[in-house]
């Protein structure tokens, strides 16, 4: 298949110039430059009290002055990859396993949520919320389920704070997150391309490159997103030490994260964790671009909608109904 | 006289700097009580750096707060600065020609803060060199944050450079040579107009947030604008006139109130035709403004604020058009405050907060700003307001010794 | 006067070709939809080699899926007492035994009111280590989905093509999915009422 996405892994040339070598020579001599000065800026206005050891100031300060993912080059993404499993390991101690593992050609991920199955149990969002590595303080959650009054079949109407013995009779649950929109406002809004739809469809975030500007959560149609508003907070044998890059890695304070199909296991092979943990069956994922796969028999044996469709934004996420 | 005016750029700037320190001990303490509440900002805001933007009253649904309120309309009083240059420039009117040091003064000062309150709300502000073309990754065109981002500082350097040309020459004894700085001032125009229009594209660009997506958002934008930012400038020109030698004749204020009347009536009729599309009918789409005008859920912090702004903006625009002191200080001053300030309330926290209200999954929180947000933003206005007077003040000094200057000489 | 006018034509021009071009550019990329359509090429998901092998036994299913056939996991393996037939033979099973040995922690809830189903319904009298269809088939612990899909026909032809039921751990690599019985208690098939496993902060707190 000739699809016309299948270079985005790379960037387009138009988009982004080749500046890198003078971008780097700049960034050298700026580095220089600025040491001296600013040296207690990095290291004192990124918060972290035991920055004492001087190899974990000479990583950080080598971590703040690099690339946007996308431009740098394998050797490059080694790199940061080892300096961020270093810093864990030196900052708390930590064993991580850190994959930069690209998009699978002939791959395009999607999603289907069966409304009629879901009984709200809520065992997807647990599991999301331990894969993710998400903030516990804040109780940040990228999936949010709806109990819904039969007649209507807009979120807004279904209340997303219940805690009771469910299924309730004569409702039904609906559960939303990051549909991760073909065509994504989110995407446009960014300002500095740190947000970016891989070629296999997902919709992820260099969360070293966003500046928190926040532009995209009002960009976004869905609520998809979250904001790290305070250092996020997650007791040591919780961690989920398999991560990606662009994925469950911990995120930085101060920057926006989002689903992302879990990165890190589905270019593995692997399902979500919310669609493994689902124990009735209601989360369908799959491959869009495989005729065979179970997402496609969705798609064509039952009657599916997406939401706000109208808006355009081309989300690869269905509602259907058995 | 003839002593300066030999010296170059750097005593030009020097001297500015000297003039500065010169005044009455009643301006010195007004300065330092400015001073003081910056310390205070930079006190708050380096709390809200150590601990992230957790201790502002922003989550998740209310991204956006205080700060980028402010910024949204300040950028309106920026842009108000071309309701001054447009007549001095271009109509060559004497009066305007006087006061439009002072109107890019206070456009300055209110790009600072613009740009300040951007800063301040980002949540990695050491990340900001990202958004620097050639080293970063600027996303131009498609995203229209980088649009305002460019359009901001151009007419920064627009607004600093041209006035500030004119004074070096006019510091030097000479008369500014128009034909170099005339191109400048036309551009400076047109990017008054697209400051706004940029910064009103931001809300208007999201079919996410349909209480922004609306095509009166932009104009309605400028209305607004033309309305608030040469009340100000009403404000600042009576300040000047009552508590500095440059005295100004009393057709200048009557012309601002003209404009002023004329783009509030404007904004009051574009406010009208927005109530009416959104509760004639209400839809989906009318839900934000329900929240705002009428509270949702039990949730109604907006409400008194909301209809304090339209009494305000109307009780204003009455008496402004009315006039019933004949342009009698005591009336026009205290009218230019209620209405600059019934604006701020409205196309602040009246238009960015009920846009994220409900989230788009409809859900409804209210939102407040917290101590750290209130004293970061009285910093950064306490910043405008020293900007605005260490621009002014050596300003109109030089234009005062250079009008006795061109006095004498025709004698 | 007039120099603002051409200006202002000129910088709207740009801007408006400026916005045009990126809109084209958007224009041009193709909707999911479309990319679904023209993908009809199977994807070899077996070249994903993580997914293998799975630590769960499975069996190969009797039915065939759009991709082929697919495996299914065991049944037989999770039921405590198997052989049935262990026990359910000529020989007679002691009173002092038929405490524990009888099923009577059992509760059948299975079909709707007035048509409930009794255990000779599916478990095959004469032959007890299977179970048994309505014309009298026997059918394999391990295949049960075959008698399960004898009623629930419309839910057997979504579980065989991925609309009901789920995949194991993995999308790609052999398709493995869960036998009915996996999440269905066959007794009582209807899931439980519970507690949901965490809950949502409420938003404004």
């Amino acid at each position: 298949m000739n699809s016309p996405k299948k270079k985005e892994g790379q960037m387009k040339k138009k988009d982004m110039p080749d500046t890198q070598c003078s971008r780097r020579s700049f960034l050298k001599t700026t580095s220089i430059a600025a040491a001296a000065g600013s040296a207690s800026l990095v290291t004192g206005c990124i918060p972290g009290k035991n920055s004492g050891s001087s190899e974990e100031f000479k990583l950080k300060w080598e971590e703040y002055f690099k690339e946007h993912y996308r431009l740098m080059t394998q050797e490059e993404k080694d790199a940061t990859i080892s300096r961020l499993v270093r810093l864990a390991k030196l900052q708390r101690g930590l064993d991580l396993q850190m994959s930069s593992r690209p998009a699978r050609e002939q791959v395009l991920y999607g999603y289907a949520f069966n409304i009629s199955r879901c009984e709200g149990y809520m065992d997807c969002v647990k599991a999301c919320v331990k894969e993710n590595n998400l903030d516990r303080k804040s109780k940040t959650q990228y999936i949010r389920i709806f109990e819904m009054e039969p007649g209507q079949l807009d979120p807004s109407t279904g209340d997303a704070k219940y805690f009771h013995e469910v299924p309730v009779d004569n409702k039904f649950y609906m559960g939303v997150q990051c549909f991760q929109c073909e065509n994504a406002p989110c995407v446009k809004a960014c300002p500095t391309k740190a947000t970016w739809r891989e070629p296999d469809g997902i919709v992820v975030v260099d969360y070293d490159w966003c500046i928190g500007c926040r532009y995209c959560m009002a960009a976004c149609p869905y609520w998809g997103r979250r904001f790290n508003w305070g250092k996020p907070e997650i007791p040591d044998e919780e961690v989920t030490t398999k991560q990606h890059y662009l994925g469950n890695r911990i995120r930085p304070m101060g920057k926006v994260e989002k689903c992302t199909f879990c990165v890190q296991r589905t270019r593995e092979g692997k399902l979500p964790a919310c669609a493994e943990a689902c124990p009735t069956g209601s989360r369908v994922f799959g491959n869009l671009l495989d005729p065979d796969s179970e997402i496609r028999y969705v798609l064509k044996h039952k009657k599916v909608f997406r939401m706000k469709e109208e808006l355009g934004t081309d989300p690869k996420f269905w509602y259907f109904i058995d | 006289m003839s002593t300066t005016s030999q010296k170059g750029f750097l005593s030009f700037l020097y001297d500015c700097f000297r003039w500065n320190m010169q005044g009455s001990l009643s301006f010195q303490i007004f300065r330092l009580l400015l001073f003081a509440a910056m310390a205070f900002g930079i006190y708050a805001y380096s709390y809200q750096a150590r601990s992230g933007l957790e201790v502002t009253g922003m989550s998740n649904i209310v991204s956006w707060g205080f700060y980028i309120s402010n910024f949204t309309f300040l950028v309106g009083v920026a842009a108000a600065a071309v309701m001054l240059i447009l007549p001095a420039y271009m109509f060559h009117d004497p009066d305007f020609h006087r006061v439009v040091i002072i109107g890019e003064g206070v456009a300055v000062g209110a790009l600072v803060m613009c740009l300040s309150f951007i800063t301040v709300d980002l949540g990695g502000p050491l990340q900001a060199w990202h958004l620097i073309p050639g080293i970063g990754q600027f996303n131009f065109p498609t995203s229209i944050l980088a649009w305002d981002v460019l359009v901001l500082n151009g007419y920064l350097l627009l607004n600093a450079l041209v006035p500030m040309y004119i004074l070096y020459c006019h510091y030097k004894g000479q008369k500014a040579d128009e034909r170099k700085y005339r191109p400048f001032v036309f551009l400076s125009i047109f990017w008054a107009f697209s400051i706004h229009m940029v910064t009103a594209f931001l809300y208007q660009g999201l079919p996410a947030r349909p209480f922004w997506n609306n095509p009166l958002m932009g104009p309605r934008f400028l209305a607004s604008a033309f309305a608030a930012g040469p009340s100000l400038i009403i404000l600042v020109l009576a300040v000047v006139h009552n508590f500095t030698n440059y005295k100004l004749d009393k057709k200048v204020f009557h012309k601002l109130r003209l404009i002023i009347v004329i783009s509030a009536i404007i904004n009051l009729i574009m406010l009208f035709s927005e109530i009416f599309k959104e509760f004639y009918f209400p839809t989906h789409h009318s839900i934000a403004a329900t929240y705002l005008f009428f509270g949702l859920e039990g949730h109604d912090a907006l409400v008194p604020w909301i209809w304090t702004s339209i009494s305000g903006n109307i009780i204003a625009t009455l008496i402004l058009a009315f006039n019933p002191g004949d342009n009698n200080p005591k009336v026009l001053l205290p009218a230019c405050f209620l209405l600059f300030i019934a604006i701020w309330m409205e196309k602040g926290i009246g238009l960015i907060v009920p846009g994220l209200i409900p989230s788009p999954m409809g859900e409804v929180v209210d939102y407040l700003p917290t101590w750290v947000e209130l004293g970061v933003t009285l910093g950064i206005f306490a910043l405008g307001i020293t900007v605005v007077t260490w621009l002014i003040h050596p300003a109109l000094i030089l234009e005062e010794r250079y009008e006795k200057m061109r006095a004498s000489k025709m004698d | 006067m007039k120099e603002i006018i051409h200006g202002s034509i000129l910088r709207s021009l740009v801007l408006g070709a400026v916005l045009l071009t990126s809109h084209l550019a958007l224009a041009s990329d193709k909707s999911v939809l479309d990319r679904i359509k023209a993908a009809n090429e199977p994807f070899d998901t077996m070249k994903i080699d993580s997914t293998h092998p799975l630590s769960m036994k499975t069996v190969r299913s009797n039915d065939s899926y759009q991709g082929g056939t697919f495996k299914v996991l065991t049944r037989k393996d999770s039921i405590e007492r198997f052989r049935c037939s262990g026990c359910h033979k000529d020989k007679k099973v002691q009173v002092r035994d038929g405490v524990s040995f009888t099923h009577g922690d059992i509760v059948i809830n299975h079909g709707s009111e007035g048509t409930s189903l009794s255990c000779s319904d599916c478990h095959n009298e004469k032959e007890r280590d299977f179970l048994v269809g309505k014309k009298g088939q026997k059918i394999d612990f391990d295949h049960s989905y075959q008698l399960c899909g004898k009623c629930h026909f419309r839910q057997k032809s979504d579980w065989v093509g991925g609309a009901h039921g789920k995949r194991v751990k993995y999308w790609a690599g052999e398709r493995v999915v869960y036998n009915c019985a996996t999440c269905h208690n066959p007794h009582s098939p209807r899931f439980k009422k519970r507690m949901p496993a965490t809950f949502s902060r409420p938003l404004d707190e």
